[in-house]
This record gives structure tokens, sequence and C-alpha cells, in this order.
């Protein structure tokens, strides 16, 4: 409110005034202070939400992988400057406005604020805003990844208490190990003969339940070579601890190669691993 | 004012040799013993009946529980009054102040007492034993992962471990406050003698006391290796442990169920004259809105179990896919329960810590009207939120998208809660007292447990994180660091009140940074072993993990060392303290009003309210004085009423 600033176009008083009071500068207002420490405190927030996350997760082998880390570093990023607001009043509120005094009596009270129509307005705004954001970055990445590809490898998955059996429809494959090919959207089609396990092939992002009597479908399109571990996210008895299993993405040609290892005739084989995009 | 104003007069009234009837002869002790001797009878008939059939140790379980709950709850007076009304007499006035506790000293907390500060002291007493439990089972499991391959629990203890903290916990954390601070304090703040419904307190909590044998007997009955979730159809297939969990879980909803409703009908009818709804303390709200969320939410639990107990016992096949059932009914029920109540747990707490909020930062609650609203819209939101557990499930991918849309939108609500917060410390004089400390870590620890909820809400990423670690670092943040962290808040708060001593603060410091510093380091540990992609619930682990778990490990040791240290200083305290005047921290809600410790019925006259109590800052009140009604027994007057006229506000 203007009319309340201080020294501003109040007629002069019949004692000589004191000298109009100057207006401090932002940066020493407790607003200042505090958007000072806001600022340090947001940019702490989105470094480590750009550097340290891929630091932490193993080699991520798929586009769904990717996209995980992708939403976990926007996210990071847009919930720093809210997080860093929440901090930077707490901490200002402790340096600059903590009582003092005697510990074994109150402080005088401060002023009777009881609310702010125009901040609550705003902070409602901005936090609609956000979560809009959030919900079209995630379900426009859920609707991708939801989508079925031409081309696409199925491979049959099978838990039970306490391995996991893959299985490459029409080439006869049975293995307790995943392998697949790169660059080739893969269809798990998941399914357990006893309890619920959880299928959960960790460096490509994705996972579903093994549900006894259904099957469950979960996409994926690995894009990178190299190893990974299928692991159940389920508590599922007592060795649940042990039910994971080897996994790899490998080349077109060594995956035909390792079918044909694993029984699969020579021509099933190639016709399995050479359907590409279509 | 007002220690001097006790002792009140219904503690000396002098009662006849036979006033309580039955309750003269009823404690704990007969509790006990006719909870064991029903529960051998119930063993003894059904094994007999029963022997060599398929599903006989189920049944001989369950009754064998159900006749310990029941034989409890006869043994310990629970059912005395319904009792009397059959045999077509009520109690007399005087065996109803005898059940209230008159004249009984110390020994009033061993029994069924229907005075509601006695029934919250006997739930603060429950709750700190449940954690005292599932703390120490959570200790077992962090030592057990100090090594990928430690030889310190087989696995099936290990699980065993597992779901038992897990529930110890969940039940420990719903009337962590909605038991002892919405029981004793909540009454004083509208100005009721007590609880709308007295017996159905006492009996509440009795209820929930007979749940926790059953629950520790699944360690003896071969361990319960589902989880605290039990899904099923590991959960049908389970040792007899797991008739016993049901029997304490459905034990432990009608409990809360009980003393819900007794709550919401409290704060409907029982408020002091003056004392509107926009004039309730902030905790009142909480309360309610928490109460009637868990009358909602109960009975799923309930349901669920009673469904379970059948598939176990009676052949049917609710949750057996075999059978023509799911498993996703299971998870379906459980969940429409479970996620409620994270908010039952929750909202209560974070009313109390609004309290602590105002009375240390010296200001009137920043946004009264926009809490309480942000407080109805989280609970209203919570209801339709519980698929966000099953994304991962493959059950209804389509609603997929529908259960993300709920579960973020409740960050716009729960946003508020912290703008609220933020604005009572804003400009305040801050008196960092110990209750204040724990205010500062809830807004440290929930703001990091609500950001890595955003994660978990993105299905997505959910595929990434679901039944990893980062879950379990991600609910112990938003639980542990923030609800409990909240309550803890409330406890030092009232500490004074409800116990008459003064809290050694300085042993409660260094408790304190025990406490907060334990916590970021057991679970950033536990957000790094879910990054690297550790699944939870295992208690043997590949070696890449380690580094993460050792930290987690270290860090869960200071922590529950934080909290030893925290009772020592409480019950050194309530030992060897000072005695605590009637309103150490000068606040302005009615529970400081009255004289430390509080009288029986609270008030020596029925309290005036004629404003909210909230007006720090405000000049002292000019209006007419408040005129408070003849009373005809008593002669104390204690000044009552908070006393300024509401400042118009900046609403």
């Amino acid at each position: 409110m203007s009319s309340d600033a201080p020294g501003v176009g109040e007629p002069p008083l019949l004692e000589p005034a004191d000298p109009p009071v100057q207006e401090e500068p932002f940066f020493s207002r407790p607003l200042g202070k505090i958007f000072i420490i806001w600022l340090a405190m947001t940019t702490v927030g989105v470094l480590i939400g750009i550097f340290v996350p891929h630091h932490v997760m193993p080699t991520l082998l798929s586009h769904e992988a990717t996209d995980v880390w992708r939403t976990i570093v926007l996210f990071t990023i847009l919930a720093a400057p809210v997080a860093a607001l929440v901090y930077s009043v707490a901490a200002y509120s402790l340096i600059a406005w903590r009582h003092r005094g005697n510990q074994d009596e109150p402080p005088e009270d401060g002023p009777p604020l009881r609310g702010n129509n125009m901040v609550t307005g705003v902070w409602l705004a901005t936090s609609t805003v956000l979560v809009l954001v959030l919900l079209a970055w995630g379900l426009s990445v859920y609707s991708s990844d939801e989508t079925s590809h031409p081309g696409t490898l199925v491979v049959d998955v099978t838990g039970q208490q306490w391995l996991w059996t893959f299985s490459y429809p029409g080439t006869g494959v049975n293995t307790r190990s995943l392998v697949l090919p790169i660059n080739r959207p893969v269809e798990f089609d998941v399914t357990s003969v006893d309890v619920t396990h959880g299928f959960w092939p960790v460096a490509l992002g994705v996972q579903v339940d093994a549900n006894p009597g259904v099957v469950t479908v979960i996409r994926a399109s690995p894009d990178k070579l190299g190893n990974f571990t299928v692991r159940c996210s389920q508590l599922c008895g007592l060795y649940h601890s042990f039910m994971y299993a080897p996994g790899a993405v490998v080349t077109k040609a060594k995956f035909s190669q390792w079918l044909q290892s694993q029984g699969a005739s020579t021509t099933t084989a190639q016709a399995a691993a050479l359907i590409t995009k279509q | 004012m007002t220690t001097d104003l006790a002792p009140a007069l219904l503690e000396d009234t002098h009662l006849g040799p036979h006033a309580g009837g039955l309750y003269r002869r009823q404690n704990i002790w007969t509790g006990l013993a006719a909870g064991i001797g029903l529960g051998f009878v119930g063993w003894l008939v059904s094994h007999a009946a029963l022997q060599g059939s398929n599903w006989g140790t189920d049944m001989v379980v369950t009754v064998t529980m159900v006749g310990w709950v029941v034989g409890f709850n006869v043994g310990v007076g629970t059912f005395n009054g319904p009792l009397r009304w059959m045999l077509g007499h009520d109690q007399s006035h005087e065996d109803e102040l005898y059940a209230a506790g008159v004249g009984q000293g110390r020994k009033r907390y061993y029994k069924f007492c229907t005075d509601h500060k006695v029934v919250g002291t006997q739930y603060l007493a429950l709750v700190i034993v449940l954690f005292a439990i599932g703390g120490t089972l959570a200790m077992l499991m962090r030592t057990q992962l100090i090594t990928p391959h430690t030889d310190f629990l087989s696995a099936n203890a290990y699980n065993a471990i597992v779901s038992v903290h897990g529930m110890c916990m969940i039940i420990a954390t719903i009337i962590m406050v909605t038991g002892p601070f919405t029981n004793f304090i909540m009454p004083i703040m509208i100005g009721a003698k007590d609880m709308a419904f007295p017996r159905l307190n006492a009996m509440a909590f009795w209820v929930v006391f007979s749940a926790i044998p059953p629950l520790l007997a699944t360690f003896f009955l071969g361990g319960v290796d589902a989880g605290w979730t039990t899904y099923a159809p590991l959960s049908v297939q389970a040792p007899p442990a797991m008739d016993a969990f049901s029997i304490a879980l459905i034990v432990f909803a009608i409990s809360v169920t009980v003393s819900g409703a007794n709550t919401i009908v409290t704060i409907l009818t029982m408020r002091a004259k003056g004392m509107t709804f926009g004039r309730l303390p902030i905790f009142t709200w909480a309360s309610l809105i928490g109460a009637a969320l868990s009358i909602y939410a109960m009975p799923a639990l309930l349901i669920a179990f009673t469904s379970m107990i059948s598939d176990r016992v009676t052949g049917t096949s609710f949750f057996v896919a075999t059978q023509g059932g799911t498993g996703w009914l299971w998870e379906n029920a459980f969940w429409i329960f479970g996620h409620p109540e994270v908010y039952i747990i929750l909202i209560p707490p974070v009313g109390a810590m609004m309290e602590v909020a105002v009375t240390f930062a010296r200001k009137p609650l920043f946004g009264y009207k926009v809490t309480v609203a942000g407080f109805v819209a989280i609970s209203a939101l919570s209801i339709m939120v519980w698929a966000h557990h099953m994304f991962t499930t493959g059950w209804a991918p389509t609603l997929a998208g529908p259960f993300m849309v709920t579960t973020e939108i409740i960050s716009i609500p729960t946003g508020i809660i912290f703008l609220c917060l933020i604005g009572t410390l804003w400009k305040g004089r801050i008196w960092t007292r110990l209750p204040m400390y724990f205010v500062y870590l809830f807004l440290w620890n929930f703001i990091i447990g609500g950001v890595t909820g955003i994660y978990l809400s993105d299905t997505p990423a959910d595929e990434y994180f679901h039944g990893d670690m980062f879950v379990t670092a991600h609910f112990h943040y938003t639980l542990l660091g923030g609800a409990m962290i909240a309550a803890t808040a409330g406890l030092c708060y009232w500490f004074p009140k409800i116990t008459g001593k003064v809290l050694n603060e300085r042993i409660g410091k260094t408790a304190f940074w025990m406490i907060a510093i334990g916590i970021q380091v057991t679970y950033f540990g536990m957000f790094w072993e879910g990054f690297e992609g550790m699944p939870r619930r295992v208690a043997f682990y590949d070696p890449t993990f380690q580094p993460a778990n050792d930290l987690a490990t270290g860090g869960a040791y200071l922590l529950m060392l934080g909290w030893i240290v925290l009772l020592y200083a409480g019950i050194n305290s309530v030992r060897n303290g000072p005695n605590a005047t009637a309103n150490p921290w000068h606040a302005k809600t009615l529970e400081w009003k009255v004289p430390t410790p509080v009288p029986l019925e609270n008030f020596l006259v029925d309290p005036v309210v004629t404003s909210d109590p909230y007006g720090y800052g405000q000049p002292e009140p000019v209006g007419p004085p408040v005129v408070l009604p003849p009373h005809p027994d008593r002669e104390l007057v204690p000044n009552i009423s908070s006393d300024n006229p509401p400042a118009g506000g900046g609403e």
C-alpha cells in the first residue's frame, strides 16, 4: 500500500521534521536478504538435480530409463525454488527474528498478521502452474511410453518363487537370463505361477507386477549396450532377496547368435532378430 | 493465575465403600488373566474340535486370539456399562465418579478409567512402548544390512520383522497424536469437561491395547512374511501368524473408528459457550478432520482383514486367483484404507505443531481459514489417490493418468500448509525453546519428503522407483521426519501440562541434534540405495549397495540413540524435574488457562469464549468484562476466556 509508505507526501510538521526516512536498499531489507538466501539455495538445488542423479543411478540402457532421469532432473529443478523459499524464510527467521534475551520468559508479541490474501493467491497460483507443468510432462511421457511400436519383440516373463524365466515366442527359447537386441522395442508379457512378484529390469526404467492368473504388459526401448539386473520388487516370501536374473542389451547379430546357442534354429533366430522397424 | 486453584473439589469427594461396583475389582491384571484364560479356553475347544482338518491351525489361532481380545476387555471392564444396561440398571453417579478415577491415585492409570486425561496418558505410554518395539525391530533390520550377507537374521526372521516393524509403526503413528493429545488436550482446548463418550473413550484405548499381543504373537506363529501390506496371495498362504496379524488389525480398526466417532461428536457438541467454529484452535480442526478421515478409511481395513481371515480359515477365495479371486482386490481394499491413513497420521500432528509455531513465534496463525481449507482439501483428495500405490501392478493402466492427476493436485493444499507455517514465522519473535526446534526440523524434513513424493506420483518415474528403497526413504521422511517430528514438537510443548513437570531442555536439545542428524544420514543412505536400484524388504543384497547401506545403518543407530536420550530426558524430568506452572509458554489456548495438574472435569466453572486463541500482538481487551455464570457448588472462579476480540484479520 503506497499510502502507508513513510515520509511520502506528508505535509511538513510544526517542528522541523527528521530528514525523510531513506528507504533502505532492497538487499538490506528482510525481503532482499531472504532473496539472496533463496537464490543461493535454489542454485544448489538445481545443481544437485542436474549433476547428482545420473551418478547414483546405474547406467541407463533404454529410452524409458532416460526419460526417468529427465523427469527427476526436471522435477528437482522445479521443486528447488519452492523448497528454497521455505528454507530461506525459515533460516532468515532464525537469524534475524530470533529472541535473544532471557530464554525463560517469552519475548514480546510479534505483529498481529493474520494472513495476506495477495501472498496466498500468488502462492496458490504458482503452485497450481507448477503442478500443471509436472502433469503435462508426466502424462505426455507416460503416453509415449505406453504406445506400442511395429516390429516389437515380445518376451514372455514368468515369475515364480524365487526365479525368473524368459521365453521368446516362436523360437522355443526358454532361459533364465534376459537378452535383448539394441534399438528394437520390446514388450514384456508378465505373469506368475504362484504369488505376486515385481518384474523390474532396473536399468530399463520400467517395472510391472507379475500376478498369478493374469498377463500384465510393459514396454521398453533399449538403446544402449550393456548389462543389467532383473530384480523382484514385491516381497514374495522367504528368498525374495535372491530373486534376480542377469540381463543384457546386445547387438542384433549377437542376439541372433545367442538365440541359436539357446537352441533356436538358425532361421527362426535370424527371423526373430532381424525384424526391424517397418 | 492458577496453580493455587487446585485441588479441584471432585477429587476430594469421598466415595462410599461400594462405589464403582465391579470396577473396584478390575484392572489391567484381571484383564490379562481373563484374556489369557478365555484365549486358552478358545484354544482348547477349537483344538479338540478341529484337530486333523486342513484349515484347523488357522481356525485355532483365530479363535484363540478372539478369545484373548474378548477376555481381556471383559476382564479390564470395557463392557461393564453395556452389561449393566442389559441387566436393567445404569451406573449411579458414584459409580461414574469411581470409574473416572476419583480417589484411586496412580492406580487409575492401570484401570478402565473414563477421565479423558487418564486415557490420554495411557495412550502416551502405549505409543512410547510401540515406538520402542518398532524401533528395536528397525535396529535389527539395519544391523542385518551392514554387510551384503550378514549372518545375523534368517531370511524368515527378517521378513517377519519387516512386517511387524511396519504395522507396529503404523499403529503407533496413527494413535500418537489422536491418542495422547486429542484425548488429553483437545477437550480442554474447546472448553469441555471430558470427551462426549467417556466410556467409549476408555474402551478405544483398552481395545487397541488388546491388539498388541496378537501382533507380537506373530513372531511365535511362524512370522508374517508378506510385509505390512500383506499382498495376497502370499499372505493367504502365510503361516498362522497371519491370522493373529489380521485379528490385531481388525481390533485396531474398531478402536480407531470408535475413537474417531468420539472425537467428532465431542468437537461438534461439547464446545464451550462462544467457541464457534471460527475460534476453534487449529489443532482441534486437525483432530476433527483426521477423525473424519479415519471414520472413512478404517472400515476398509476392517473389511480387508475380515476377508483375509475368511480366505484363510473358511476357504473363500476373495484374493486367490486360481479360485476366481484376485490379489488386486486386496491391493485396492488395502490402499483405500492405506492412503487416507497417511493423512490420518499426518494432519493431527501438523495441527499440533501449528499451535507450537504460533506460541513460539508469538504471532497469530497465518491464514487460519486457508489452513483449515487446506486440511479439508487434503482429506477430500486423499480418498481419491489410493491407486498411485498400484501404478506398477498392471491393474487398470488407463487409470494411471487420473490417479497421477489427483495425486499431484494434493501437493497444492499441502503447499498451503507450508505457506501458513512460514507466514506464521514471518516477522515473528522466534522463541527457540525445545518444541520450536522440532518445528524447524519438520519444515526441513517434510519438504524433502514432499519433493521426493512428487517423483513417485509421476507414473513413468514410479516405474523405476516403485518397490525400492527410494520409496522407503520417502515415506520415512514424511511419516517419521514429518509426522513424528511434529508430534514430538507437540509432546515437548504439552509435556508440562500432561506430566506437571518441566522438561529438561538441555538433555532434550542433545537428543534433538542426534535425531535431526540421524534422520538425514539414515534416509539419505536409503535414497542412495533407491537410486542404485536396491529393492525394499531384502535381507541380502548386491555388494554394490553396501556403502549406501552402511551409511543408513550408521545413521539409524544415531537416530535410535537420539530417541533413547529424549525418552531419558522425559523420564528424568517426570521423576526429578521441577513442577510446571499452569502456563509456562504464556500461550493463549484454553488448556493453559486451567491449573496444572488439571483437575477432574477440567474447569471449575464453565468457560465462556470471546475470541479466537491467537490474539498475539493485540492490545488487551477494553470491552465489557466476561460475566461468568453462577455455579452452585464451586467457589473458585478462574479467569477463563481468551482475552481479545478478533482483530478483523487480513483475510
